[in-house]
């Protein structure tokens, strides 16, 4: 019993470097907050009439909650110490007015801002969703999905919170901060400023705490996070655990880190309970300073007792509203930098952006030509370095070399993912930085390695190739991909819902199913990424079928990681460190005994071995 | 009617809720020190507005000094008795809802290191993450919310009508007719919002997923242009979250003005007899002053009580997610009469009529399976996809359990070992290469926890990855796997295959393990693999593969369609020479 009395006072302390500035301030210092803050406004000022009368009936609650306890005291003095019940009855039914005004104006306030609020996280939401759709290839590369998520999601997430309840507690909380001490410094200066002896102490007493606090919290999190990080990867890796019988040792590895993360939830939560309480003793403190200075200054003559009644009334009035503001200015801080987060996604410069004089590519006939083409990424060395190639109309072109040859960098060229450098790309020979980016892309076609899909139905992600296409124009895609055969085995054929990762089907019907897409796109060009992940020879042999079919009769892109693929293209381009090094058939190649002849041998060799 | 069917839904979720809390039985004493100390700061807060009571009617009315420092200061001391409660309080209670935590997200833990994959396919990965850290922060910071303001609420509801009672019968009155109908307007409202909150974290959900969607299909939508299409799509989804939020917090907003509202009118109440009292009957004006004062702290214990109602709510739903997982029943186990001292010694492994289905689903995924297969044979498995070649391979080391038929190591049925030692002797790599936070060597050693430097470096050189692994920064100390060092698919395919050497196994199986390798490394890695006196599995699609190894079965539509070795299949079987040819291109033709 006593080992567990003395438990709580055992956790190992976690040392904290305290002289250090508070990171909140810092943090708020180093970005520029009014700028967000104006622009949260601009969002929000959409309707600025409702906003209006939100402010109004904030301040008309505020001042009504002052005005409530003010006339109770009014009532005892007046009435009840003095016994006269003359006008009794018409205070008391002033104070029922103002009672059902309060409430009314409470709820007026707060029925209006969370229109106002969700409205403005509405539009957050659809300006961003829009933008990120016009933002270009290399941000999206650039970045990791994950974190671009929580921008999303979670940033968006804290600012609609604290719309929905800061903006009105900052502003009530303020107003009856102020309406409180004038109300107070009126009816006695003195007792007033006794009562307001709790306002330092109770600051620092904050400051004491926060700055404990803010660092405990963030080790809470930093281990929370390892925590889920060992639970994501022991989940996921359980066909390993479990063959290699090795569960023992992964719970006590949890245990470990569970252990790590009792500790700093245990000082964090300790210490953050420590401020209710502050709250609480100075609460009470004021309660009694109030109720015995008061009692003395009322025995003096100087007040009475409804002073001191309204002024039990108001300390709490203006403690809480203190208390509040503290909490909220956290929630603030955090959701303003949330905002900031999603306001650097809105700035980022949109793909779209120079093109309203542009012309629109229509009716393409697919040929394709590559002038003295340069390019480089930013972040890597990967470059592609004087590019000439030409490709007529309906001709299959391929691109083979070594991983970063820069096969994939010429097809985000030719579809303008990325812009080159230098040089010119026409098409029919029409230079395609002249023409809307949208339009050059409708008119190509694409296989991409990982054969992206969506959660819907099959027939739903057939269809995302050509949007008005019918059943009937579906099915017949399905079928010239070989891919209706399967489909058909599917529980509800073509009404099969597939899930986002494409569980449920494999990887090479997948493959099926975005050549169907690309069937029923019929583009003028076609760009096709070869999957590189393993797929059953069978199914290989229906997808090789397919894609055969697929570049009948129109200019065609395949980038090839097998070689037995592409014997038959017209113009094979072998690459290597961002230059064409040979060009020719395959046929032409394999007697040039050159680069591809190399690659291709080993190829041979290996399946002899 | 909401409100019963509320109080019912209160019962059956309190069952698994009483599950969850028996965790907190080993702290019960920390608990009691909790509540006790609580009370104390509760007591405090109850006697306060009394304390000013006396005050007035001792101090003030009867002009006298000396009661009012009397009193002052007792209320003083009392604020001061309090705030001590309070600090101790905090420990007890961050110590109890920490532990509590700990305990319970261990035993989750332990039993999801327990379950089977059937088990698992129950319970998606990212929903298992969310139960074991979202979910117990939830209880754990109800747990210690309990300990130290929930309870409060109730009480000092119950409290202070109980103390208005003590003040003045006839004025206390006034206020214990009103609070019953104001707990059950709040219960109403909550379980009213309860379930219109639940509706909009669904359409939040769904907002989030069209996101992610978009996220990672980016490329493809710019591809083909969709993005009108896609932003109508979202902001569908995004309209209803927002109707759906406004109507949630609409409704939950009217709590506070009509609590306000009914509280401040009892306040009018009280003046009112109050005033006639202390004409007729001698009530005295501090009582009044304390009853109003009484009046307001219900007030604010009511609207701390809604807050109480919705966190417990979520709570309950945490509590039923947690002991879901708690209460699965683990459907793989070793059975009462395994042997213990059975354990892999040669490497035999045979299929008798052996067929299968995954639980839960209707089709057949082996059928009728039969093969032996002697010790330290190669042998590669080939077939389509969804022949079923990983799930034979899962029955090896028991990952599941057979439908039908028997499958046994040497000699004896998989289902008579203790999985351990069965699992012991076997080395598996996966078709994706999954390797864990650590260094490379932690990682190798994986497979084998004592292993010696020199084992480790023999298993990657027979992996063909050790000369990789000194091109490492830091070699064989290099980080991998999250924060680490970036390995391309087919060092991390060497890799897992090192960590299934490392345990010198008797029997390995490579599950399309070789697949990102060039045919120099694989030819090299093979020939590594004559070493180990093993048995060898190897499911692959490459027909260069195959012909290395000393028999091949070809599956499909899980059947075992034929068997034998290259030269003899090449002549039985249509399908694998129509394999063999489209692998092996033109001029490989010959070579058959």
């Amino acid at each position: 019993m006593l080992k567990q009395l003395k438990r709580p006072f055992q956790y190992k302390k976690i040392p904290l470097q305290l002289d250090e500035k508070v990171s909140l301030g810092k943090k708020a210092k180093s970005k520029d907050m009014g700028a967000t803050l104006k622009r949260i406004w601009t969002f929000l000022s959409y309707n600025k009439s409702l906003l209006f009368l939100v402010l109004l009936m904030v301040l008309i609650s505020s001042a009504l909650a002052l005005l409530g306890p003010f006339l109770v005291g009014v009532a005892i003095d007046e009435y009840i110490v003095t016994r006269n019940s003359d006008g009794f009855i018409t205070l008391l039914a002033g104070l029922a007015v103002i009672y059902v005004f309060h409430s009314l104006s409470l709820w007026f306030q707060n029925y209006w801002m969370i229109g106002i609020a969700q409205e403005t996280v509405f539009t957050m939401r659809t300006k961003l969703f829009r933008h990120l759709h016009k933002l270009p290839i290399p941000f999206f590369d650039k970045r990791q999905q994950g974190e671009l998520m929580s921008r999303v999601t979670n940033d968006i997430e804290n600012v609609s919170s604290t719309l929905n309840s800061s903006v009105i507690q900052v502003f009530s909380s303020l107003l009856t901060l102020i309406g409180t001490i004038s109300v107070m410094l009126w009816l006695s200066p003195l007792l007033t400023l006794i009562t307001l002896i709790i306002v330092p102490l109770m600051f620092l007493g904050m400051k004491w705490i926060t700055k404990r606090t803010g660092k405990l919290f963030k080790e809470q999190q930093k281990n929370l996070g390892e925590l889920n990080g060992f639970i994501e990867e022991t989940i996921s890796g359980q066909r390993i655990i479990k063959t290699f019988s090795q569960e023992k040792k992964v719970i006590a590895e949890f245990h470990e880190k569970g252990e790590k993360l009792r500790r700093a939830g245990f000082w964090a939560q300790t210490y953050s309970g420590f401020i209710p309480k502050l709250m609480n003793v100075l609460n009470n403190l004021s309660f009694a300073i109030i109720a015995g200075i008061g009692g003395i200054f009322a025995l003096n003559g100087m007040i009475s007792i409804g002073v001191i009644v309204i002024f039990t009334e108001y300390s709490r009035q203006f403690t809480r509203p203190l208390n509040d503001l503290a909490n909220q200015f956290n929630t603030l801080l955090s959701a303003i930098a949330g905002a900031e987060r999603v306001f650097d996604i809105m700035d980022e410069e949109e793909e779209f952006k120079n093109e309203k004089d542009l012309k629109e590519l229509s009716h393409i006939k697919g040929e394709v030509e590559f002038c003295n083409v340069s390019f480089s990424y930013e972040e890597d060395g990967n470059t592609v370095r004087n590019v000439n190639l030409h490709v007529k109309a309906g001709q299959t072109a391929a691109f083979v070399g070594p991983t970063g040859a820069g096969k994939t960098t010429m097809v985000n060229l030719l579809s303008r993912f990325y812009e080159r450098d230098t040089g010119s790309i026409l098409i029919d020979g029409q230079d395609i930085s002249l023409v809307k980016k949208e339009s050059l892309r409708k008119n190509m076609g694409f296989v991409l390695q990982d054969s992206f899909l969506f959660r819907g139905t099959v027939r739903e992600n057939i269809r995302y190739g050509r949007l008005e296409a019918s059943d009937e124009e579906v099915e017949k895609a399905a079928k010239l991909a070989n891919a209706h055969s399967f489909i058909m085995k599917l529980p509800q054929q073509y009404d099969t819902v597939l899930s986002q990762d494409g569980s449920g089907i494999s990887q090479g019907q997948k493959q099926l199913l975005s050549i169907a897409r690309a069937f029923l796109a019929n583009p003028g060009i076609l760009i096709l990424d070869e999957a590189t992940s393993s797929i059953d020879t069978v199914t290989e042999l229906k997808i090789q079928d397919a894609l055969q079919e697929l570049m009948k009769g129109r200019t065609s892109f395949v980038i090839a990681h097998r070689l037995n693929t592409i014997q038959n293209a017209d113009k094979i381009f072998v690459l290597e460190e961002g230059c064409i090094i040979e060009e020719g058939t395959h046929e032409s190649l394999l007697i040039h005994e050159g680069f591809y002849y190399q690659l291709h041998g080993k190829a041979a060799v290996g399946a002899h071995a | 009617m909401a409100f019963y069917t509320y109080i019912l839904q209160l019962q059956l979720g309190g069952l698994r809720m009483a599950r969850i809390l028996s965790y907190l039985k080993p702290y019960r004493i920390a608990v009691a020190v909790a509540l006790l100390l609580m009370l104390t700061e509760l007591v405090v807060e109850l006697i306060q507005p009394l304390l000013m009571a006396k005050i007035i009617d001792k101090g003030i009315m009867q002009n006298d000094l000396q009661e009012v420092m009397k009193w002052g200061g007792i209320m003083v001391g009392a604020s001061f008795a309090a705030f001590a409660a309070g600090v101790i309080n905090s420990f007890y209670a961050a110590h109890v809802s920490q532990s509590f935590g700990f305990d319970v997200r261990k035993s989750l833990y332990e039993k999801v290191q327990s379950f089977s994959f059937a088990n698992f396919n129950h319970f998606p990965t990212s929903s298992l993450i969310t139960r074991m850290t979202n979910d117990i922060t939830q209880l754990q910071n109800t747990v210690f919310m309990s300990l130290r303001i929930m309870m409060r609420a109730p009480l000092l509801i119950i409290g202070g009508l109980g103390m208005a009672f003590v003040v003045n019968v006839k004025l206390a009155l006034i206020l214990s007719v009103v609070a019953p109908f104001l707990f059950l307007f709040l219960f109403w409202v909550m379980g009213k919002g309860g379930s219109m909150f639940k509706e909009v974290q669904e359409k939040l959900d769904a907002v989030n997923s069209v996101m992610q969607e978009n996220l990672s299909g980016i490329r493809l939508i710019k591809a083909f242009v969709r993005r009108k299409h896609e932003v109508k799509r979202f902001t569908g989804t995004n309209k209803d979250l927002r109707d759906g939020t406004i109507k949630a917090l609409r409704l939950m907003e009217v709590t506070m003005p009509v609590l306000l509202l009914i509280m401040n009118l009892c306040i009018l109440g009280v003046l009112w007899f109050g005033s006639i009292q202390v004409n007729t009957e001698g009530v005295k004006v501090g009582e009044v002053v304390a009853i109003v004062n009484y009046a307001t702290r219900i007030t604010a214990a009511f609207s701390i009580f809604s807050w109480i109602i919705m966190a417990f709510s979520r709570a309950r739903a945490s509590a039923n997610r947690v002991t879901e997982v708690l209460e699965t029943e683990v459907d793989l186990a070793d059975l009462w009469d395994s042997r213990k001292d059975l354990t892999v010694n040669e490497g035999k492994i045979e299929f008798t009529n052996v067929s299968f289905q995954y639980p839960g689903t209707a089709e057949m995924v082996l059928e009728d399976i039969s093969f032996k297969i002697n010790p330290g044979e190669t042998v590669a498995i080939l077939g389509a996809t969804g022949a079923g070649k990983t799930s034979l391979f899962q029955l090896i080391p028991r990952l599941y359990d057979v439908t039908g038929g028997i499958v046994k190591i040497d000699g004896h049925d998989v289902r008579k070992m203790k999985m351990e030692n069965l699992r012991r002797k076997v080395g598996f790599v996966p078709q994706e290469a999954l390797l864990f936070t650590g260094s490379v060597k932690e990682n190798i050693s994986w497979g084998k926890e004592d292993a010696t430097m020199v084992e480790i470096t023999a298993a990657s050189v027979n992996a063909q990855i050790h000369e990789t692994i000194m091109n490492l920064p830091q070699q064989y100390d290099t980080r991998v796997g999250q924060k680490g060092v970036n390995l391309s698919g087919g060092q991390k395919q060497r890799l897992s295959i090192a960590r299934a050497l490392v345990r010198m196994p008797k029997i390995l199986l490579l599950d399309d393990s070789t697949s990102a390798l060039d045919m120099k490394t694989e030819a090299k890695l093979l020939g590594a693999l004559k070493e180990y006196t093993c048995t060898t599995l190897i499911i692959t699609q490459k027909i260069s593969t195959a012909i290395e190894a000393d028999r091949i079965l070809l599956l499909e539509d899980g059947k075992l369609l034929a068997e034998g070795d290259h030269d003899s299949l090449l002549k039985t079987s249509g399908l694998y020479k129509r394999i063999f040819q489209s692998q092996s291109g033109e001029e490989n033709r010959n070579y058959a």
